[in-house]
Protein backbone atom coordinates (compact mmCIF):
# COMPACT_ATOMS: atom_id res chain seq x y z
CA UNK A 1 0.00 0.00 0.00
CA UNK A 2 1.24 3.35 -1.03
CA UNK A 3 2.01 6.25 1.42
CA UNK A 4 -0.96 7.81 -0.57
CA UNK A 5 -3.40 5.02 -0.20
CA UNK A 6 -2.36 5.03 3.40
CA UNK A 7 -2.77 8.71 3.04
CA UNK A 8 -6.59 8.64 2.17
CA UNK A 9 -7.52 5.42 4.28
CA UNK A 10 -6.68 7.75 7.38
CA UNK A 11 -8.11 10.55 5.99
CA UNK A 12 -12.03 8.97 5.83
CA UNK A 13 -11.35 6.90 8.81
CA UNK A 14 -12.46 9.72 11.41
CA UNK A 15 -15.53 10.87 9.49
CA UNK A 16 -16.56 7.38 8.61
CA UNK A 17 -16.20 6.24 12.63
CA UNK A 18 -18.48 9.66 13.14
CA UNK A 19 -21.15 8.04 10.64
CA UNK A 20 -21.17 4.64 12.39
CA UNK A 21 -21.25 6.23 15.61
CA UNK A 22 -24.14 8.11 14.70
CA UNK A 23 -25.51 4.57 13.55
CA UNK A 24 -25.32 3.25 16.24
CA UNK A 25 -27.29 5.73 17.95
CA UNK A 26 -29.69 5.54 15.45
CA UNK A 27 -30.03 1.68 16.23
CA UNK A 28 -30.25 2.50 19.99
CA UNK A 29 -32.84 5.01 19.89
CA UNK A 30 -34.82 2.76 17.69
CA UNK A 31 -34.53 -0.15 19.62
CA UNK A 32 -35.44 1.55 23.51
CA UNK A 33 -38.32 3.15 21.16
CA UNK A 34 -37.37 6.88 20.13
CA UNK A 35 -36.40 6.09 16.54
CA UNK A 36 -37.20 9.99 16.21
CA UNK A 37 -34.01 11.21 18.19
CA UNK A 38 -32.46 8.30 16.70
CA UNK A 39 -32.74 9.91 13.48
CA UNK A 40 -31.72 13.26 14.85
CA UNK A 41 -28.63 11.89 16.57
CA UNK A 42 -27.83 10.42 13.24
CA UNK A 43 -28.02 13.22 11.12
CA UNK A 44 -26.20 15.53 13.29
CA UNK A 45 -22.71 12.91 13.21
CA UNK A 46 -23.52 12.72 9.00
CA UNK A 47 -23.78 16.44 8.93
CA UNK A 48 -20.45 16.97 11.54
CA UNK A 49 -18.55 14.05 9.51
CA UNK A 50 -19.50 15.70 6.40
CA UNK A 51 -18.51 19.69 7.53
CA UNK A 52 -15.13 17.34 8.32
CA UNK A 53 -14.52 16.56 5.14
CA UNK A 54 -15.69 20.14 3.94
CA UNK A 55 -13.41 22.11 6.14
CA UNK A 56 -10.55 19.87 5.93
CA UNK A 57 -9.84 21.74 2.23
CA UNK A 58 -9.82 24.93 3.87
CA UNK A 59 -8.26 24.55 7.22
CA UNK A 60 -4.56 22.83 7.53
CA UNK A 61 -5.15 21.97 11.23
CA UNK A 62 -8.58 19.99 10.13
CA UNK A 63 -6.76 18.55 7.40
CA UNK A 64 -4.00 17.60 9.44
CA UNK A 65 -6.51 16.00 12.21
CA UNK A 66 -7.96 14.12 9.69
CA UNK A 67 -4.81 12.95 7.18
CA UNK A 68 -2.42 12.61 10.91
CA UNK A 69 0.91 13.41 7.98
CA UNK A 70 1.67 16.37 10.21
CA UNK A 71 3.58 15.38 12.97
CA UNK A 72 3.07 19.06 15.19
CA UNK A 73 -0.88 18.82 14.23
CA UNK A 74 -0.71 14.94 15.43
CA UNK A 75 0.93 15.83 19.14
CA UNK A 76 -1.69 18.41 19.63
CA UNK A 77 -4.31 15.65 18.49
CA UNK A 78 -2.55 13.66 20.98
CA UNK A 79 -1.93 16.02 23.89
CA UNK A 80 -5.77 17.16 23.42
CA UNK A 81 -7.39 13.38 23.08
CA UNK A 82 -5.10 12.83 26.84
CA UNK A 83 -6.73 16.76 27.97
CA UNK A 84 -9.78 15.03 27.24
CA UNK A 85 -9.79 11.79 28.60
CA UNK A 86 -8.52 13.27 31.78
CA UNK A 87 -11.56 15.37 32.00
CA UNK A 88 -14.23 12.61 31.46
CA UNK A 89 -11.73 10.56 34.33
CA UNK A 90 -12.28 13.50 36.83
CA UNK A 91 -16.23 13.82 35.85
CA UNK A 92 -16.50 9.80 36.37
CA UNK A 93 -14.54 10.30 39.63
CA UNK A 94 -16.93 13.46 40.90
CA UNK A 95 -20.01 11.47 39.49
CA UNK A 96 -18.72 8.01 41.87
CA UNK A 97 -17.96 10.24 44.96
CA UNK A 98 -21.69 12.38 44.43
CA UNK A 99 -23.39 8.65 44.35
CA UNK A 100 -21.62 7.29 47.39
CA UNK A 101 -22.11 10.46 49.17
CA UNK A 102 -26.53 10.10 48.10
CA UNK A 103 -25.36 6.21 49.80
CA UNK A 104 -25.58 4.36 46.53
CA UNK A 105 -23.04 2.13 45.74
CA UNK A 106 -21.14 4.17 42.86
CA UNK A 107 -22.45 2.22 39.80
CA UNK A 108 -21.59 2.70 37.13
CA UNK A 109 -19.47 5.54 37.70
CA UNK A 110 -17.14 3.53 39.92
CA UNK A 111 -16.66 0.77 36.91
CA UNK A 112 -16.11 3.06 34.55
CA UNK A 113 -13.38 4.66 37.10
CA UNK A 114 -12.05 1.25 36.75
CA UNK A 115 -12.00 0.95 33.27
CA UNK A 116 -10.12 4.27 32.63
CA UNK A 117 -7.70 3.41 35.10
CA UNK A 118 -7.12 -0.26 34.37
CA UNK A 119 -7.11 1.09 30.23
CA UNK A 120 -4.20 3.37 31.71
CA UNK A 121 -1.74 0.77 32.71
CA UNK A 122 -2.16 -1.61 30.28
CA UNK A 123 -1.36 1.52 27.68
CA UNK A 124 1.90 2.05 30.09
CA UNK A 125 2.59 -1.60 29.98
CA UNK A 126 2.18 -1.96 25.96
CA UNK A 127 3.97 1.37 25.27
CA UNK A 128 6.83 0.08 28.00
CA UNK A 129 6.94 -2.88 25.73
CA UNK A 130 7.16 -1.47 22.45
CA UNK A 131 9.92 0.75 23.32
CA UNK B 1 24.99 14.86 28.65
CA UNK B 2 21.71 17.48 28.23
CA UNK B 3 21.63 19.36 25.17
CA UNK B 4 18.90 22.12 24.71
CA UNK B 5 18.29 23.68 21.03
CA UNK B 6 18.15 27.34 21.85
CA UNK B 7 17.29 28.05 17.80
CA UNK B 8 17.58 27.60 14.43
CA UNK B 9 18.13 28.87 11.21
CA UNK B 10 14.92 27.78 8.79
CA UNK B 11 13.39 31.01 8.45
CA UNK B 12 17.19 32.28 7.04
CA UNK B 13 17.68 29.25 4.83
CA UNK B 14 13.84 29.50 3.14
CA UNK B 15 13.93 33.04 2.59
CA UNK B 16 17.60 32.42 0.75
CA UNK B 17 16.23 29.97 -1.58
CA UNK B 18 12.68 32.25 -2.14
CA UNK B 19 10.63 29.74 -1.16
CA UNK B 20 7.10 30.06 0.81
CA UNK B 21 6.22 28.39 3.93
CA UNK B 22 3.49 26.96 2.37
CA UNK B 23 6.35 25.55 -0.23
CA UNK B 24 8.77 24.33 2.51
CA UNK B 25 6.04 22.08 4.15
CA UNK B 26 4.79 20.87 0.73
CA UNK B 27 8.08 19.74 0.17
CA UNK B 28 8.57 18.10 3.54
CA UNK B 29 5.02 16.90 4.22
CA UNK B 30 4.20 18.56 7.16
CA UNK B 31 1.85 21.80 7.02
CA UNK B 32 2.56 25.85 6.35
CA UNK B 33 1.89 26.11 10.05
CA UNK B 34 4.52 23.53 11.38
CA UNK B 35 7.56 25.37 9.06
CA UNK B 36 6.06 28.61 11.28
CA UNK B 37 6.04 27.32 14.27
CA UNK B 38 9.68 25.65 13.79
CA UNK B 39 10.73 29.35 12.85
CA UNK B 40 9.40 30.63 15.41
CA UNK B 41 10.94 28.01 17.84
CA UNK B 42 7.30 27.26 19.09
CA UNK B 43 7.85 23.92 18.14
CA UNK B 44 10.58 21.41 18.36
CA UNK B 45 10.47 18.80 15.41
CA UNK B 46 11.35 15.34 15.41
CA UNK B 47 14.47 13.53 14.72
CA UNK B 48 13.29 12.31 11.25
CA UNK B 49 11.85 15.97 10.40
CA UNK B 50 14.94 17.58 11.75
CA UNK B 51 17.18 15.18 9.26
CA UNK B 52 14.42 15.99 6.74
CA UNK B 53 15.26 20.15 7.08
CA UNK B 54 18.66 19.33 7.08
CA UNK B 55 19.02 17.27 4.16
CA UNK B 56 16.25 19.73 2.10
CA UNK B 57 19.21 22.78 2.97
CA UNK B 58 21.97 20.26 1.91
CA UNK B 59 23.40 21.41 5.40
CA UNK B 60 23.88 19.11 8.63
CA UNK B 61 21.31 19.24 11.36
CA UNK B 62 23.53 20.97 13.50
CA UNK B 63 24.05 24.12 10.69
CA UNK B 64 20.23 24.42 10.97
CA UNK B 65 19.38 24.15 14.50
CA UNK B 66 21.52 25.44 17.16
CA UNK B 67 22.13 23.73 19.79
CA UNK B 68 23.72 23.97 23.38
CA UNK B 69 25.77 21.71 25.51
CA UNK B 70 24.29 22.11 29.17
Amino acid sequence: MSNRDRNTRTFWLTPICGVVVGAAFAVGSWVGGHPASGFVFLVVMVVFSGALVVVSRRSETVRGLLDRRDERISSIDLRATAASGLVVIATVIGAAVVEMARGHSGEPYSWLGALAGLCYLLAVLIQRIRG
Amino acid sequence: MEFAVLGNHVRDLRTVRRMSQAELGAALGVSRQTINSIETGRYLPSLALAFGLARFFDRTVEEVFVVEQR
